[in-house]
């Protein structure tokens, strides 16, 4: 085997070596991440979380300013998902409805000129 | 005439790869999350997750649903977490209603009963809980495993292009929680405090002078939750006892200003306690500072 072929070689081995360290022994560790990346069930708790204070506290704005830490392209469309994902996953009627309510306000909801996330 | 170089060549390469691999896999494609839990979220971010938990649970009453939701927070330990939370919100001039369901759920907690509580229909969180592990970028074999708890357990073994999915019957997946020791005895509703004690303490080792609250039952344990209120010429505060659990979980503080008057009352009642202003002492050396005011309220 020529010199040069060994040379590849080695360089290939070393490339897998990285590749795994990198990937498998020492990954980047996300540690600071933002509610915009939560896994779709504790996005959909998160939901119905806001929607649960709803119900006693009836802001709306802060309820959409709680919303909007999930990202999304809308408040309502954070709902929207969470309500589908809590249907096809056995959430009680209960949840679901609370979900609703909030979705149902959410809909006549026009945020004021101003308003920011927090 | 062949030059001789041995073998070092080989450990060159070697190196030059493991920079291309190790480049490769932190900046070109590191691995990415994408479905992670509220245990990695931001400081901040779980301090307002601890928050919404607190305020759910004054709006459902679901102490259960409520230990669920702040088990996925992963502190170490919950109820400091969430009485350092109230008492941050306080001092920092937050919410006072936040601040109020925080301090609610850790005394809740504090006082859950010592039995083993049954398992919830469905908590909101576990009504599935899915864990998604994605390394599907420029690998051969992207894997994806899925695990499902309802209403069966699958398990879903995703190596592409011939993903395999096995599903068993859910026999025993309830979760398991550990019961909480009692630490206080629930204050006697509508019985009004009564001042007990009321004592000028000198200790130099305190940086500012407090009035310092202790509230305790008939029997001289410690009750949490007290709403205390204090009014000054110019403003007035709210604070609770037991949001300093590691002093007592029937204590309270607050910071005087020297030559400030307060009056002092508890919010369920009783006497107001006026007159209160920094006392001086003094130190061996001479050196004056401020001392402290300690007053003892017992539920009869």
């Amino acid at each position: 085997m020529s010199r040069w072929v060994r040379f590849i070689l080695a360089i290939l081995l070393g490339i897998i070596a990285g590749l795994l360290y990198g990937w498998q022994f020492n990954p980047v560790k996300y540690v600071n991440t933002t509610p915009d990346s939560l896994g779709v069930d504790y996005k959909t708790d998160y939901v119905l979380m806001v929607s649960e204070v709803y119900t006693t506290e009836a802001d709306l704005d802060l309820a959409a300013r709680r919303l909007a830490l999930l990202g999304g392209a809308s408040p309502q469309e954070s709902v929207n998902q969470a309500i589908l994902f809590a249907e096809s996953h056995g959430y009680t009627d209960a949840d679901v409805s609370t979900m609703r309510k909030l979705l149902a306000d959410l809909q006549l909801y026009r945020p004021a000129v101003g308003d920011a996330a927090p | 005439m062949r030059e001789n170089r041995g073998p070092w060549y080989l450990l060159t390469g070697l190196l030059f790869g493991a920079v291309i691999g190790l480049a490769y896999a932190w900046l070109v494609q590191p691995v990415r999350y994408t479905n992670t839990k509220p245990a990695s979220l931001r400081p901040d971010f779980k301090d307002r997750y601890r928050a919404l938990i607190a305020l759910a649970y004054q709006t459902n009453d679901n102490l259960v649903r409520a230990k669920a939701r702040l088990e996925l927070l992963e502190d170490q330990d919950v109820y400091r977490a969430l009485a350092e939370q109230a008492q941050r919100t306080l001092a920092g001039g937050g919410n006072v209603e936040e601040a109020r369901a925080l301090g609610a759920l850790a005394v809740a907690l504090g006082q859950a009963p010592p039995t083993v509580e049954p398992a919830p229909q469905n908590t909101g969180i576990p009504a599935s809980t899915t864990a998604v592990i994605s390394a599907t970028q420029a690998i051969t074999t992207p894997i994806s495993i899925s695990i499902e708890a309802t209403p069966s357990l699958t398990i879903t073994l995703d190596t592409s292009p011939n993903p395999t999915s096995t599903t068993i019957p859910l026999v025993t997946l309830l979760p398991t929680f550990t019961p909480l020791p009692t630490r206080t005895p629930t204050p006697t509703p509508g019985s009004p405090f009564v001042l007990r004690n009321q004592e000028q303490l000198c200790d130099p080792n305190l940086e500012e002078p407090l009035i310092q609250v202790q509230t305790i039952d008939s029997a001289g344990q410690p009750v949490p939750a007290v709403e205390v209120i204090v009014n000054w010429e110019t403003g007035e505060d709210h604070f609770f006892t037991g949001l300093k659990p590691e002093l007592g979980l029937g204590y309270a503080d607050f910071s005087m200003t020297p030559l400030t008057n307060y009056t002092l009352r508890l919010a369920n009642g009783g006497q107001p306690i006026s007159g209160l202003s920094a006392p001086e002492c003094e130190a061996q050396g001479g050196e004056r500072y401020w001392g402290t005011w300690l007053l003892v309220f017992e539920q009869p």
